[in-house]
């Protein structure tokens, strides 16, 4: 029979209801203590870096936009930044100015998701609802400005895709305008709640020291009072125009975590309207050749989980060398060892959520081919019948509804 | 500051002027000997305070494996230092002693291009799978998704 | 014998408490979705969720002891049902009384916390042993505070029988806000026992999935499922019993409502407790129910006795 005091692993994940995608870790335990963590990655490892090698740049664009869903803008920003920045193509304004503003709403709606994914994991579901109802806001405008709530594409080699116009403009501000004053309500909430106070303050600590050791990024090295952003530091896009300030916090534990990105979206919200304000006339877009000629580049980015770092390498053709691709995750996942180390069981959710992790970032691609079945291909027209199948056995019936919408419409 | 670090470095290790260049504003270009790399970065990290190691990025050029340490510090220069070793023999020291957080990179290393890290302790392969055939490496040129495909058919 | 029979399993026993449990589970499910925005589930939803679950493949893991895996349940249901016929309910009397039932039915509310650890350890899962190891830790915090609140009510009705603690307070109106005090700690150590948020550490899904019944599945779970919702009606009616025994008007059917108003408004109070705060740790949980609510559990108690010396003079 098993002894409770005795040393002895537990797995979370690779599948686990704390983790939302698949990654594993092996927790050992003596009653409630962890002794140690060992972590295994790779599990959605897909093989995108291989995968644009043989693709175009244009097609890798979209396919580097996939990489994450959360912040599909900054690994799209931050790959043709380096093309750009290899083809030596001068980028119009107005488009450095568009793409300011969709990096900081994808920046609002990341944190947003983060603040209620951490209030899921400490079982303080009603921060869930109320933060993701809120983000709504934001995926609206997102949807309303790009046509997607997510995989934007927005970007284009050399600028965007699309302009954006004064009642887009209007609409946006009153959102931001909303959304401040929700988060406002959020840190009132998050400096007063008790329960809140007690479950993330002084849990899974990460000092100054530790915190360039192992090399953090993004709110997790601000937290920790490291004044590292490559918005400031190596300015891209307009953020060289824009005026905003780099929030740290010396706490250095997961309620520092919290308090720095909740006033990061104070800050975007002035980013937002600053560059609305200040949005310059011109073309978005500038003409970019279809073969990029040979060199390289390294391209960084402050993705809403912290620095992302793309490097490109061109031969001459319309295909890359070799694009790298390193995501914030797999910079401060390495750190998650060092906090969880003789803290409670009960705080590994937490800890784990605070460096906001997003591994389908941090794996990219092998595609592999499964030999022993035959790909099962639904053409258009295929699923399109199966839907109308599918419903009829349940009892709708599209060509009555048809009729009936046909019939509105002539009224 | 760029131009102060590269005239430092120039006169400290005696580069040769086609292996250190700018290529813009806040970065800087390096090739340097496997010999002296450990030297240069340790120089960097005292003398101009380089902090923190954004990534490791393998190259396959032919002959030769290349890996690009991308180093910055506070104020954003970013300094690329590369070094490049024989493809039959691709041997590397490992910087874990001066970042700990480069571990996870060069496993990487590792899996993808078949480099060999003197140092690196035992754990976890990242990122392929732990069934993954040996002698595979993805991110080489000559790499290609057959040659997996075959293998698998081998063993079914 | 029939008369018996009928009040034990239909009225107001097993199935009016069933029934009762399903309604206690849709409000509590309703208020925690409208609090947070949500829409929240249909009236039928429990027993909806109930029926589904019955019909659902049974899986026991080949490690798990067999017979103590799929006992535990029963146990539990059976003891909580019990303690039921112990409580005054709309009446001042209970079905059936004597002189220390009080102890009968707060031992008898304890049995299910045991026969989840039971069921837990015997399952073998890892994540069940930690969440039966965190509920057994967990009830040696709770049941002293709660204990005490229900003993000051008790003590001060000089009897150790629920029944008369009622024609007590029936007696003597407006005596029962002395305990009011006793009420709100009893309350907070009935959300430990019910394990629900911030004291759902037991099951604390992101970090051991579902505690105890991790491995359990199809009836073995509906049966769980029930047990935690009719502890809550029993727990609720036992609060109302022995703190709000006032508004008695002897007119059963009045009297119905004015109980079952007193029981969904301790549903909702747990409802709103778990709305609008977080989950503590075991540590934290244990800090809190030694430090602060035993400290103010005796100080009730010392009040209560202070007033009984007043009154006998």
């Amino acid at each position: 029979m098993h002894n409770p005091s005795e040393e002895f692993k537990i797995p979370i994940g690779p599948q686990h209801p704390a983790l939302k995608e698949p990654e594993s870790f092996s927790v050992a335990l003596r009653g409630e203590k962890i002794l140690g963590v060992d972590i295994r990655l790779g599990y959605n490892h897909r093989g995108i870096e291989k995968a644009c090698e043989e693709r175009t740049y244009i097609q890798d664009m979209y396919l580097i936009e996939r990489v994450c869903g959360i912040c599909s803008h900054s690994h799209s920003t931050c790959f043709i930044q380096a093309v750009e920045e290899i083809a030596g193509l001068a980028v119009p304004r107005r488009a450095l100015y568009i793409r300011t503003l969709v990096a900081e709403l994808e920046r609002i709606h990341s944190h947003l998701l983060w603040l209620g994914v951490a209030g899921h994991e400490i079982g303080f579901d009603t921060l869930l609802m109320y933060t993701w109802r809120d983000r709504e806001i934001v995926m609206d405008i997102l949807a309303e400005l790009t046509g997607n709530r997510v995989n934007y594409g927005i970007n284009t080699i050399g600028g965007v895709r699309r302009d954006i116009s004064s009642i887009q403009i209007q609409e946006t501000l009153k959102a931001m305008d909303l959304l401040e004053e929700r988060t406002k309500y959020y840190i009132e909430l998050g400096l007063e709640e008790t329960t809140i106070i007690k479950r993330l303050s002084g849990v899974g600590v990460l000092s100054y020291e530790d915190s360039l050791h192992f090399d953090a990024v993004g709110p997790t090295a601000r937290a920790s009072g490291v004044k590292r952003d490559v918005r400031k530091d190596d300015p891209y896009a307009s953020y060289g125009e824009i005026s905003f300030d780099v929030i740290t916090d010396t706490g250095a534990d997961v309620y520092a975590r919290t308090i720095v990105r909740l006033k990061e979206l104070m800050e975007s919200y002035k980013i937002v309207r600053q560059c609305l304000k200040n949005l310059p006339d011109g073309p978005i877009t500038v003409r970019a050749p279809r073969k990029i000629p040979a060199g390289e580049a390294l391209s960084r980015y402050e993705a809403p989980r912290g620095e992302d770092v793309h490097y490109v390498k061109s031969n001459g053709t319309d295909k890359p060398e070799r694009v790298k691709v390193r995501a914030p995750t797999l910079a401060n996942v390495q750190a998650v060892k060092h906090m969880l180390k003789d803290r409670f069981l009960a705080d590994m959710p937490i800890v784990i959520a605070a460096i906001d992790p997003c591994f389908s970032c941090t794996d990219r691609l092998v595609s592999l081919k499964d030999d022993d079945k035959k790909a099962d291909v639904m053409t258009w027209q295929a699923l399109h019948d199966y839907s109308i199948k599918w419903h009829s056995q349940r009892g709708v019936d599209f060509g009555k509804l048809n009729k009936k919408l046909q019939e509105r419409l002539s009224k | 500051m760029e131009n102060n670090i590269i005239q430092e470095l120039v006169k400290e290790f005696n580069f040769p002027e086609t292996s250190i260049r700018q290529p813009r504003e806040r970065r800087i270009s390096l090739e340097v000997g496997l010999d002296k790399f450990t030297d240069v970065l340790e120089y960097l990290m005292k003398h101009f305070n380089f902090t923190h190691l954004c990534t490791i990025t393998g190259l396959d050029e032919g002959q030769n494996l290349s890996f690009i340490y991308h180093l910055t510090k506070e104020g954003g220069i970013l300094i690329n230092i590369k070094v490049s070793v024989p493809k039959e023999n691709p041997v590397i020291k490992s910087i874990i002693p001066y970042f700990a957080g480069a571990e996870i990179y060069e496993r990487e290393l590792v899996d993808l291009f078949g480099a060999k890290v003197e140092g690196l302790p035992s754990g976890n392969r990242y990122p392929l799978t732990d069934n993954w055939p040996a002698g595979q490496f993805p991110l080489r040129k000559d790499w290609k998704q057959d040659m997996l495909d075959k293998k698998a058919g081998e063993n079914a | 014998m029939f008369n018996a029979m009928f009040s034990m399993i239909i009225f107001p026993g097993f199935l009016f408490l069933a029934a009762l449990s399903f309604l206690g589970e849709f409000i509590d499910r309703k208020i925690y979705a409208r609090l947070q925005n949500r829409v929240g589930p249909p009236w039928f939803q429990p027993v909806a969720d109930f029926i589904k679950l019955l019909g659902k493949q049974e899986i026991i893991p080949t490690e798990a002891n067999q017979t103590m895996f799929k006992m535990a349940p029963l146990f539990a249901t059976a003891s909580v049902v019990t303690a039921f016929f112990y409580i005054p309910l709309w009446t001042p009397e209970a079905m059936y009384s004597f002189n220390g039932d009080i102890l009968v039915v707060l031992y008898l509310l304890t049995i299910p916390t045991l026969s989840f650890f039971i069921g837990g350890w015997y399952s073998t899962s890892l994540y069940a042993r930690i969440g039966t190891v965190r509920s057994l830790t967990q009830l040696f915090a709770y049941e002293v505070p709660l204990f005490m609140g229900i003993l000051s009510s008790a003590l001060l009705a000089n009897t150790w029988s629920l029944t008369k603690i009622t024609e007590f307070y029936v007696a003597h109106p407006w005596l029962w806000l002395m305990n009011l005090g006793g009420f709100i700690i009893s309350l907070i150590a009935l959300l430990g026992k019910l394990e629900k948020t911030p004291f759902d550490i037991p099951e604390a899904e992101t970090e051991i999935v579902a505690g105890a019944f991790t491995e359990y599945s199809g009836k073995l779970l509906a049966f769980l499922r029930l047990t935690l919702n009719i502890e809550m009606i029993v727990g609720a009616a036992l609060l109302s019993a022995v703190f709000l025994p006032f508004a008695l008007t002897y007119n059963p059917y009045l009297d119905f409502v004015i109980f079952l108003i007193k029981l969904l408004s301790i549903t909702f109070l747990i409802s709103l407790a778990r709305t609008v705060v977080a989950r503590l740790r075991i540590d934290q949980m244990v800090n809190f129910c030694w430090k602060y609510l035993v400290p103010l559990a005796m100080m009730q108690l010392l009040l209560n006795l202070a007033v009984k010396g007043v009154m006998i003079k």
